[in-house]
Order: structure tokens, then C-alpha cells, then sequence
């Protein structure tokens, strides 16, 4: 029983990992003059882009996490893997929300002058990323194979 | 096979490279003027800023994360699980880092601007690579 939901957490925990590499990670609103509408300023685990522009050298956040989404499936077999797995997925969501703070913090700082009404926020792919990281460390504990 | 005590030692030169790091630039580019932003594990500076450009703190505190993941690997020394949670946190950490780099260098690139890795970067990938053999190595001899 044990070893079934393990297998399942571990699943999911990859799937969602995943998952969230195609969902926003940030999403910053801004009017670049009065009276125009906001255009949004999204950035993915793929993309980065500026209304209908892409960034063409936007940070691929998706590849570090689909490794390490890749360690934690592989971690269905052996339980050493799959605590390295979890972990090197912790680390990635740690570092990828650092730099997310900073990028919010600098656009809401940075931009005000331009746009007093600006918008600025998390995604919900960084929240996704973090939950992926709670069932890897679950799917961990309930693992048989010590 | 590395025994115990050498798969110590490569922890705690990982430690060392990792914490040399951690006071060294990371990454930098130079722009026209002798504008140069330089990212550090706790900051980014910014040499000759042009004007009130940019009006927002640049503070990434990239270090959080990375201490933490050193705090782990010195714990490591006396629980082989804590080695590798730190190792693996921090080889993850890293690959985000690499992410940014790549990207850094091509807005750089395209701007025209001189890009340059600094040694800060390169102590932390071989402080994390050599702490990686170690945790693994550490984790092998603990059965």
C-alpha cells in the first residue's frame, strides 16, 4: 500500500513539476502611457513575454525543473533517488522564487513613476512548483524501499 | 570506492568553494559609458548608474538559498541524508542560476553590452559538483 502511494505522490510530484514550467511564474501589469491599457509582462518556464512580444533570450526555467521533476520519477524505484530528487526540485523552487521577489520588487519599485496603477504578482506556477515539492518530500517518507 | 573520510573532505571543500563564492561576482555586463552591472550573491551593483536608471533596488538575494543549502552540507558531515538534501538543493539551485546566465548573456549580447562570468560563478558550480561526489560518496558509505 505503502509503495502505491508513493509511486503516485512521486507521479504527481513530477507531473505537477512539470506542469508548471507551461504556467506563469510572474505576471507584472503595467500602462506604458495614461490612458492605455496594461499590457502584461508574463514569464513561464519557456517564455518570457511582453504582451505579443517574446523575449528571444527570456530565462528557460523549465529546463532545471524538468531535471530535476526527471530525478524524483526515477525515484520510483529507489528512495535514496527520489530524496535527492525532491531536494534538487526544493532547491530549484527556492532559487526560481528568490529571483522571482526580486523581479516583482524591482517592477513595483522600478515602474511606479510610469504607471501609478501597475500590478505586479507571483503565478500560480511558482505556487504549483512548491506544492510539486511538498508531495516529492511526502512520496519520500511513505517510500518503502529503505 | 572514497572512503568515509576522504568523501568528508570533498564536503568540506565543497563547503569552502560554495562560501568563496558567495563574496565573489557571479556574472556582469558592461554597457557604452562605463555603465556595468555586477550581480553578487547578495546584490546586485550597479557602476556609474546612468541617471535614476533603474528607479527600483536591485536586490536578488540569490545567497538565501544558497546558504541554505551549505547549512545542509555541513551538516552533512555527521548525517549522510543532510549531505545529499544539500547537494542536490544546491545543484537545483545552480541550474536556475544557469538559466539566468544564458539569458543575461543573450539580453547582452543583443544590447550590445560585454558579458563576462565571474569567479563567483565558477566556485559555486565546483563547490557544488566536488560536494555532490562527496554527499553521494557519504551516502554509500552509510549503507
Amino acid at each position: 500500500m505503502k509503495k502505491v502511494l508513493s509511486v503516485v505522490l512521486l507521479v504527481l510530484a513530477a507531473g505537477a513539476a512539470a506542469g508548471a514550467t507551461l504556467l506563469p511564474f510572474s505576471e507584472l501589469l503595467i500602462s506604458l502611457a495614461p490612458g492605455q491599457p496594461q499590457t502584461a509582462y508574463v514569464t513561464t518556464g519557456w517564455s518570457t513575454r511582453f504582451g505579443g512580444t517574446k523575449d528571444e533570450h527570456g530565462p528557460l526555467f523549465g529546463i532545471p525543473i524538468v531535471v530535476a521533476a526527471a530525478a524524483v520519477l526515477v525515484g520510483v524505484r529507489w528512495r535514496k533517488v527520489a530524496f535527492a530528487g525532491a531536494a534538487a526540485l526544493a532547491g530549484v523552487a527556492g532559487m526560481l522564487f528568490v529571483h522571482l521577489l526580486n523581479v516583482i520588487s524591482f517592477h513595483e519599485a522600478g515602474n511606479i513613476a510610469i504607471d501609478p496603477g501597475l500590478e505586479a504578482g507571483f503565478g500560480n506556477g511558482i505556487w504549483v512548483l512548491i506544492g510539486a515539492v511538498v508531495l516529492a518530500f511526502g512520496a519520500v517518507v511513505v517510500h518503502p524501499d529503505d | 570506492m572514497i572512503g568515509r573520510p576522504t568523501a568528508i573532505a570533498l564536503i568540506a571543500v565543497g563547503v569552502v568553494l560554495t562560501a568563496t563564492a558567495m563574496v565573489l561576482p557571479w556574472y556582469s555586463t558592461a554597457y557604452g559609458g562605463g555603465v556595468e552591472v555586477v550581480v553578487r550573491a547578495w546584490g546586485t551593483e550597479i557602476v556609474n548608474k546612468p541617471g535614476d536608471w533603474p528607479a527600483g533596488e536591485l536586490s536578488p538575494w540569490y545567497g538565501v538559498p544558497v546558504a541554505v543549502t551549505a547549512a545542509l552540507l555541513v551538516a552533512g558531515i555527521w548525517v549522510a541524508r543532510a549531505a545529499v538534501a544539500g547537494a542536490a538543493g544546491q545543484a537545483g539551485a545552480v541550474g536556475v542560476t544557469a538559466a539566468l546566465v544564458v539569458s543575461e548573456r543573450g539580453h547582452a549580447v543583443e544590447q550590445q553590452g560585454d558579458f563576462a562570468v565571474g569567479f563567483g560563478l565558477v566556485f559555486l558550480v565546483a563547490g557544488t559538483l566536488v560536494a555532490l561526489a562527496g554527499a553521494v560518496a557519504v551516502q554509500r558509505e552509510a549503507g
